[in-house]
């Protein structure tokens, strides 16, 4: 039996009025592919957010990689964002005027100190060898996301956290996008925890947790060799 | 209570001396706090034993030498410092293990509390007949010396102290504590000695090539030549000196070596490591800065002091028909009351300015307000002393009166009835050849 490294026991966050994730329980155990889905405003980002220490629940306890985050103060919260998290988003998000590279090693300067050759080693891991000095006004958005990717494994996160990463990408990128994290996910032995509309996309994971109006209606085991047994 | 406002400078530095000390042994308290406290009191009564076994300026000369060799010293480590962070680490690591132990924490604390003791206790003026004086001196002293332990628990951990850093912020506080005390004072005498040797150097080297400087080399040449011979060169030769070993210090930790991280493969681990060598290299850093900042404060007390001086307006003064000026012994001044009394003469374009004072011995002097050697700023008069404004130079009021050196020219005069008598053509005469040589020899010809 693997050790959770996402507990949550009534797990709740609201904005005003508007109760986006009611109290939920949910255990993550360690290297699982969770795939998160449910229609729009439906709370999945926000569950994302809390999760990767991006916003603080209204109650409940939350606690990741043996660590309760509501304990921590904001200088806390962003040395777990910086060691723990990577993220990669439906939106990009990447510095426009700076390369491929730049992007990555940016990563590199706010978790320590930057490091070219390894941020160049990490490109092209994904496939990027080629397009290191190039901005991302000139990559695809498949090769965007992958920049994406690039820049959220390059501090070795233990939680990979992907909220509609291949949202915005066709088939074809989907697929390869997909196909990297997985292999990456073999090498460095992250959890992933993935937001997505679209069911295939969801069947790489190995469960799936589906979310309606901020509370868990379902889930479905979707493999059998999946580390949760 | 006056004394006390007085010897804030020698109480702050002191506090300054052990939170640098416990922070820089941090497993030393105990030693560091005990030795410190007693090496102080030790201090205040070698101080006062000193005063008493000798007379006149011995003491204080005694106690600054020891600040000097303490300044040698820190020139000494901060050269081995920066040789070492060259990559000869093996005498580093001895250094470090050396400068951990109870021993040398028990030797540095010590050292360091028997001067700074002394240094505050020569801010008390009349050796022995203050002994309020001492009493609130070594009971400050105790005060803060049980407040600094938790003062420092106060410190951001950040705050780290390396042995050399530590010795340099050592010898800053101290000599910052003597800069405010002119017989201890280390920073004007050092540029003087600054100015004077490139003064003589500069002369050897025109004797050298044969050249007799003051009668042959152009005006316009003089103009570069005497800006070697002026006081700023002196000020900032002096500054170079005086701020080299902290900056030396800081470079070696600048520049020391990180960790080799290279066998660590995973990256993320690796540039943490390395982040972390590099910041604490950084906090580091601080201590030499804060060296510097305080030999900063040492020599500014050092080139303006906050001492008073009695230093009179020169009192314009005529001459009688037949060339002679007589000043009255009780007129409007007195004369005999030990103190500088300034004049001032004029004769058309040409001037003089002189005083009269009457020395320890009793006798009455009278003397230009220049001496031979430095540019006419004049004297004004401190405890037992007075100083050439220029040089800083103390001149001990029992040898106000005789000629050589920076003591004020002489001026030939004669005690007639009431009053003192000079001759007007003498005294111009004579401010006319010592100024003009020594505004030559300083900025060079007009
Ligand atoms: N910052 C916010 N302020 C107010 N309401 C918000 C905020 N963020 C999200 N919400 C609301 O919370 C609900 C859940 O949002 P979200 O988690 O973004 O849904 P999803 O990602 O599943 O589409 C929505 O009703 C949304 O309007
Ligand atoms: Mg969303």
């Amino acid at each position: 039996m693997s050790s959770a490294i996402i507990e949550t026991n009534g797990l709740t966050r609201s904005y005003g009025d508007i109760c986006a994730l009611k109290p939920l329980d949910l255990l993550v155990p360690e290297g699982e592919w969770l795939s998160v889905m449910g229609h729009s405003g439906s709370g999945k980002s926000t569950l994302m957010n809390l999760v990767g220490g991006l916003d603080r629940p209204t109650s409940g306890t939350l606690r990741v990689g043996g660590e309760e985050l509501l304990a921590l103060n904001e200088d806390g919260l962003a040395r777990f964002r910086r060691e723990f998290v990577g993220i990669i988003f439906q939106q990009h998000h990447l510095v426009p005027y700076l390369t491929a590279v730049e992007n990555v090693m940016m990563a590199q300067y706010f978790h320590s100190v930057p490091d070219e050759a390894e941020a160049r080693h990490a490109l092209e891991r994904v496939g990027l060898g080629h397009r290191l000095k190039n901005r991302p006004g000139e990559l695809s958005g498949g090769e965007q996301q992958r920049v994406c990717i690039a820049r959220a494994i390059i501090n070795s996160p233990k939680l990979l956290l992907g909220d509609e990463p291949t949202g915005n990408l066709d088939n074809k990128s989907t697929v390869m996008v997909m196909e990297l994290l997985k292999e990456l996910r073999a090498e460095e032995r992250f959890t992933v925890i993935m937001v997505t509309h679209n069911q295939e996309v969801a069947a790489w994971g190995d469960r799936t947790i589906h979310l309606d109006d901020g509370v868990l209606v379902r889930e479905d085991r979707l493999k059998v060799e999946g580390k949760a047994g | 209570m006056a004394i006390l406002y007085k010897l804030i400078p020698h109480l702050l530095s002191w506090l300054g001396i052990l939170l640098v000390l416990l922070r820089g042994f941090p497993v030393r308290r105990t030693v560091v706090t005990v030795t410190g406290i007693s090496g102080f009191l030790l201090g205040v009564a070698g101080a006062l034993l000193l005063f008493r076994a000798f007379q006149g300026a011995t003491p204080f000369w005694i106690i600054k030498s020891s600040l000097g060799v303490g300044f040698l010293c820190l020139w000494g480590v901060s050269v081995a410092t920066v040789y070492c962070s060259t990559g000869r680490g093996a005498m580093l690591l001895w250094g470090e293990r050396f400068a951990t132990g109870s021993l040398s924490a028990g030797a540095v604390t010590g050292i360091t509390a028997i001067v700074a003791g002394a240094v505050s206790a020569c801010k008390i003026p009349g050796a022995d007949g203050n002994a309020l004086a001492y009493m609130a001196l070594v009971l400050s002293a105790c005060a803060l010396t049980g407040l600094a332990p938790l003062l420092e628990k106060l410190l951001p951990a950040s705050f780290k102290v390396s042995p050399s850093g530590m010795l340099a912020t050592l010898v800053a506080l101290l000599l910052f504590s003597s800069s405010s005390i002119l017989r201890l004072d280390l920073f004007s005498p050092l540029s003087m000695k600054v100015m004077k040797g490139i003064h003589d150097f500069v002369h050897q080297f025109m004797e050298s090539i044969l050249i007799p400087d003051h009668l042959f080399v152009r005006p316009v040449v003089w103009k570069y030549i005497g800006f070697l011979f002026g006081k700023e060169v002196g000020f900032w030769g002096g500054i170079v000196i005086w701020f080299t070993p902290a900056i030396l210090i800081a470079l070696a930790i600048h520049f020391e070596r990180l960790p080799s991280v290279a066998h660590i493969r995973q990256g993320a681990q690796r540039r943490r490591l390395l982040a972390a060598a590099i910041r604490e290299r950084r906090y580091r850093l601080f201590i030499p800065a804060l060296a510097l900042l305080i030999f900063a404060a040492a020599a500014y007390q050092s080139s303006f002091p906050s001492v008073e001086y009695w230093d009179p307006k020169p009192l314009p003064v005529t001459a009688t028909p037949s060339g002679e000026i007589i000043i009255p012994k009780r007129g409007e001044v007195d004369l005999e009351d030990g103190k500088l009394h300034k004049y001032i003469f004029k004769q058309g374009e040409r001037e003089a300015r002189f005083f009269v004072l009457m020395n320890p011995a009793g006798e009455l002097t009278v003397d230009l307000d220049a001496c031979a050697i430095c540019k006419p700023d004049g004297y004004g008069q401190a405890e037992g002393t007075v100083i050439c404004y220029y040089c800083k130079t103390l001149i001990p009021l029992e040898t106000v009166g005789k000629p050589g050196g920076c003591n004020p020219v002489p001026v030939p005069f004669a005690e007639r009835g009431e009053g003192v008598v000079i001759d007007s053509m003498t005294l111009i005469n004579s401010w006319g050849a010592t100024v003009k040589a020594t505004v030559r020899a300083k900025e060079g010809a007009k």
